[in-house]
């Protein structure tokens, strides 16, 4: 696992997808930090959460190669005629996408600094927001591996990875949508209206349950609890486990 | 040593590999030849554990290929059609993480690269990255990547496909080489690449064994449909009718005619002890008719197995 975590970390900086990430990621925080900065009013667990909506577009960049490029050159021949587990190789991966948000995530702590040496405050709810951050990329970068690991081709995993870190991104605008749609529709065929309106208040409570933004919101308030983090990992190994069995089953194929 | 038994691979309804059964012993070079298409990638790809048999086993010095493939993979170094290598890393970066993937312990590593390097000729680019490198030297960079971590038994791929005549002839060498002291199995579909360096030839056609059977036997098997190029200046008709008459002929046809020089392929019944050679030179030069260029034809892929089906 240490070997392919090594190899695929240190690749990042022998093409520019490292570079890429990282000062998209700099430009990006240092821009809303001065922005703040400026008006006076510094406000870091506004500027992590802010920041998170860049995952749709970082997140695809630094892992869209990750598999998809092993397939192409046929370099992923050495995973399976060599003793390592494909299990390490899949974690080896994930744990190089995720050091290389946390080298850009330093910005961030910089920033920090910056704050507290001006007088300005670094409350629980800042450390609280870079905490789900951190749980947060661990999950859209364990969908990015999976997309990877679909296709040879980086452009459709970086395609398909954007696509879902984006649906979830709007889960909850699109929960009320379809919950307040279907709930129309009830009506409209004679149901009952406070039959229907549950029915719709139901699905909207349903696909909302997977949104993990709505989950973990009150961390920004210094608010903690275990359950939505264990609901990010979980997601996270499932996606991870995906990518394993996907791998794993390329050799049983028989197309 | 690797017993293969039975090996079918289904590829939905094409059946890429269909009961494939050889045994290869060790420290001994098996050719595995065929038409492209014919299996032989499968086959290796079942072997090294890449790909899943759809029935069939593969032991690899005792050890099953699916039920223990840490064991069995250990003592397997593929080069695969495709060098498996990382463009953006330098040669020795690269074997290093070989290294780590094969589990081979740090305080042997350091010995071990500096003997493959040598041993593959590739201590000038050591330090190159290696999308820098010429196809002969990621091929060898290909060879190397085999050779970490002492495997006993080296499956090759190919291994001269797209490379120049020199290269050819240094791969080949390093092959024989490290013949020494593996088993190699070499695939490829041309016959004298097998015959330079193999001491058994497996032969597969439409996923099937054909043949199976030491070189000299083979040589031997085909020898009654030998084939003689002639070429030559003078009458054409006469000359194809004198050749004909020479005891050992049994046909003599033309096959290009340009300007003056006419080309022959001269069939040689395989019942004459004689090199018919002489014959022909002296039957030509009795009537004034130069020889440009006379040389054995090698048989195609297609005659020998024409020749070993027996149709």
């Amino acid at each position: 696992m240490l070997a392919v975590f090594k190899r695929e970390f240190l690749s990042y900086f022998r093409s520019p997808v490292g570079y890429v990430a990282i000062a998209l990621f700099s430009f990006l925080s240092g821009y809303i930090f001065i922005n703040n900065f400026t008006t006076g009013s510094v406000n870091i667990a506004s500027e992590v959460i802010s920041l998170r909506s860049f995952f749709v577009v970082i997140v695809p960049i630094i892992t869209m190669g990750l598999f998809a490029e092993d397939k192409k050159r046929g370099t992923e021949i050495l995973y399976y005629t060599t003793p390592i587990d494909l299990f390490a190789v899949v974690m080896g991966k994930f744990l190089a996408a995720f050091a290389l948000y946390g080298i850009m995530f330093v910005n961030v702590f910089i920033h920090m600094i910056v704050t507290k040496a001006c007088n300005g405050i670094v409350d629980i709810g800042a450390w609280g927001s870079v905490i789900v951050f951190f749980f947060l990329a661990a999950l859209f970068i364990s969908i990015g591996i999976l997309a990877s690991a679909i296709t040879d081709s980086q452009i459709i995993s970086a395609i398909f990875c954007f696509i879902m870190i984006l649906v979830i991104q709007l889960l909850s605008t699109i929960s009320s949508l379809i919950g307040s749609t279907i709930g129309a529709f009830l009506s409209v065929l004679g149901v009952k209206a406070e039959t229907s309106n549950a029915v719709g208040e139901a699905i909207i409570n349903g696909i909302n349950w997977l949104d993990p933004f709505t989950k973990t919101a009150d961390f920004r308030y210094g608010v903690f609890s275990v359950a939505p983090l264990i609901f990010c990992i979980s997601f996270a190994i499932v996606f991870l486990f995906l990518t394993f069995r996907i791998l794993e089953k390329k050799r049983w194929s028989n197309g | 040593m690797i017993e293969i038994n039975n090996l079918v691979k289904h590829y939905g309804d094409k059946k890429a590999v269909n009961g494939i059964s050889f045994t290869v012993q060790d420290d001994e070079v098996l050719g595995f030849l065929g038409p492209n298409g014919a299996g032989k990638s499968t086959t290796m790809n079942i072997i090294t554990g890449y790909l899943s048999s759809t029935s069939g086993t593969v032991k690899v010095n005792g050890h099953d290929i699916l039920e223990e493939p840490e064991l069995a993979k250990k003592d397997i170094g593929y080069l695969p059609e495709l060098p498996p290598l990382y463009l953006d890393m330098t040669v020795l970066e690269y074997l290093n993480f070989i290294c780590d993937l094969k589990q081979v312990k740090k305080s042997e590593r350091k010995e071990q690269l500096a003997k493959i390097i040598a041993m593959v000729k590739i201590v000038d680019v050591a330090d190159r990255l290696i999308g820098n490198l010429s196809k002969g030297y990621k091929q060898r960079v290909g060879i190397a990547q085999a050779l970490v971590g002492n495997p006993s038994i080296l499956i090759l791929d190919e291994p001269t496909v797209g490379l120049d005549p020199n290269q050819i002839i240094e791969i080949r060498k390093l092959i024989r080489t490290l013949a020494k002291d593996h088993s190699v199995i070499i695939s490829s579909h041309i016959l004298s690449e097998i015959q330079a360096v193999c001491d058994r030839v497996v032969i597969i056609n439409k996923g099937k064994v054909a043949a199976i059977d030491t070189i000299t036997d083979l040589s031997k098997r085909l020898s009654g449909t030998s084939k003689l190029l002639l070429s030559f200046k003078g009458d054409a008709k006469a000359c194809v009718n004198a050749v004909r008459a020479v005891p050992g002929v049994s046909d003599c046809k033309i096959r290009i005619s340009d300007n003056d020089i006419h080309e022959a392929e001269v069939t040689v019944s395989g019942s004459s002890a004689t090199d018919i050679r002489t014959s022909i030179f002296f039957t030509m030069s009795k009537n004034n008719w130069p020889i440009m260029e006379f040389r054995s034809l090698d048989p195609t892929l297609e005659e020998i197995f024409l020749s070993i089906t027996g149709a």
